[in-house]
């Protein structure tokens, strides 16, 4: 008889923590605390069946991501200073790297001829790289379209960056404000074009942590596909996500060592580079995922390079650069 | 902590050099990190989503990974903490909580002992695994336990009330 009572109060006592009710009573209960503390733990029993299908999940990351966008820390195969993702702004002529540096205390790195006669120049911006091409042939060998870019950038003092880049000529989007996510950011656009969300942290709900200085955000429209996309083509891991009325309004994806963000919204589709150990395979990869071919490989004197284009009208170049 | 072992070495340059051989890294830290997980999350659904992310995560920096005097579990919690930490960020839009921190001695012990009583578990008696299954995993009420073994439920709050007693017993000073 005790027995059977002990099986009942037991059993009430699982109801309650498995329902994540007050089960505190069991403790005071010299027969059934023991027991009770083994259900407490058992709570957290993990699924088999999950273990087996993240393992699964994880197999197939590795077949489809060449260890070409994981393998940074050499340097064999990612250019000393940059990150696995730059992005790629074209513009019709000279002048955004000087806006750069009037606003973000950019530094020029590198500048010169490119092959298609367009000037090539690369900027660093604290620990974030961009790159640009000036000129109709510039990006390359001109099939780059000379079009805006969105990038969210994190600074010191946004109300003092966001006065810096007006009267650098740029255009304000929105005054700087403090956002319910934890920043206060100002928007502006460049003389280019190209859109910056310039952003101070406000606190522990700031996305910073998790981002370097300058992060591409990409507009799309089906964002939530798109999320998808990347992560078959790209072999894109999703970090961090919100939806809002069915549609993806913001998302962090890491693609190697870089984040980037995406949201639903007017397309701004842009131009970026990947640093990867073996561009074959990855241009194999995105094409396989749905992804249009705009430069088949070849080997040029800076490395090896390909590009596809993909439906959001974004174009993502494959390079493994030479040893230096 | 413990310390870095010669296996744990082994296993991230491995993975390092491909990163097809992650999985074993994978399948040696799974329990641990699940079990650091889980207490923090309010439910099964959410401990599996950060689960799945702590370990994409791991593999897209498994390049970048460098010995700092450190296991690789404690590498793994580190992630852990921070992909929690996100999650309770958007989590603060609605209720305001404490982000987590990374173990310490105290709940390492836990971790290891429920890690203990999982795989206790697994030798049960078919019958009694099954209860617990049903109960806790699938959170089945005694009466669909029951109706699913085709028994009574007083049969079944027998088999529940032995299987607990046997976990505790295998748990030994830990129970």
């Amino acid at each position: 008889m005790a027995e059977r009572d002990l099986a009942d109060r037991l059993d009430e006592t699982i109801d309650a923590i498995v329902a994540r009710a007050d089960a505190t009573a069991a403790l005071r209960d010299r027969d059934l605390a023991p027991l009770a503390r083994v259900a407490a733990d058992l709570r957290h029993y993990p699924r088999p069946d999950f273990k087996a299908r993240l393992r699964a999940q994880l197999e197939r990351r590795t077949n489809m991501t060449p260890a070409s966008t994981m393998t940074t820390g050499s340097g064999a195969t990612i250019r000393e200073g940059f990150t696995t993702v730059t992005p790629y702004i074209r513009v019709a002529e000279a002048g955004l790297a000087d806006f750069l540096a009037q606003v973000f205390d950019a530094q020029e790195t590198f500048s010169g001829r490119g092959g298609g006669g367009g000037m090539h120049r690369e900027v660093r911006v604290a620990d974030s790289m961009i790159m640009i091409g000036e000129g109709e042939t510039a990006g390359g060998g001109g099939v780059m379209p000379i079009r805006p870019m969105a990038f969210h950038v994190f600074v010191k003092d946004v109300d003092a960056t966001f006065r810096r880049a007006l009267a650098a000529g740029a255009r304000s989007l929105g005054e700087p404000a403090d956002r319910p996510y934890g920043e206060r950011a100002g928007f502006v656009a460049d003389p280019f074009g190209n859109h910056w969300y310039i952003a101070t942290p406000l606190g522990p709900e700031s996305l910073a942590s998790a981002l370097r200085t300058v992060t591409p955000h990409l507009h799309v429209r089906g964002a939530s596909d798109y999320d998808e996309f990347l992560q078959r083509a790209l072999g894109a891991v999703e970090e961090m996500r919100r939806d809002e009325g069915g549609q993806l309004r913001y998302a962090r994806l890491r693609i190697g060592d870089s984040a980037i963000e995406l949201g639903e919204g007017e397309p701004m589709p842009g131009s970026y580079l990947l640093y990867v150990a073996d561009p074959d395979a990855m241009y194999r990869q995105a094409l396989a995922a749905g992804a249009t071919s705009i430069m088949p490989l070849t080997d040029e004197p800076y490395g090896r390079i390909g590009g596809i284009a993909d439906v959001a009208g974004n174009q993502w170049f494959f390079s493994r650069p030479v040893r230096r | 902590m413990s310390q870095i072992t010669e296996d744990d070495r082994l296993l991230i340059e491995a993975a390092k050099a491909d990163p097809a051989r992650f999985v074993d890294v994978y399948e040696r830290y799974f329990d641990r990190v699940y079990a650091f997980v889980s207490r923090r999350a309010e439910n099964r659904a959410v401990a599996e989503d950060i689960t799945s992310q702590v370990f994409e995560r791991a593999l897209a920096a498994i390049g970048q990974f460098e010995w700092r005097g450190l296991p690789v579990v404690a590498w793994l919690f580190r992630i852990a903490s921070n992909t929690l930490a996100d999650h309770w960020r958007e989590r603060a839009r609605e209720a305001h909580e404490a982000p987590p921190d990374v173990p310490d001695a105290s709940e390492l012990e836990n971790i290891e002992r429920r890690i203990a009583l999982y795989q206790h578990v697994e030798r049960l008696p078919d019958l009694q695994r099954q209860v617990i299954w049903m109960r806790f995993v699938e959170e089945k009420s005694i009466r669909e336990v029951a109706a699913a073994l085709d028994r009574s439920e007083g049969a079944v709050k027998q088999l529940q009330l032995r299987a607990l007693e046997n976990l505790r017993k295998s748990m030994g000073g830990h129970g």
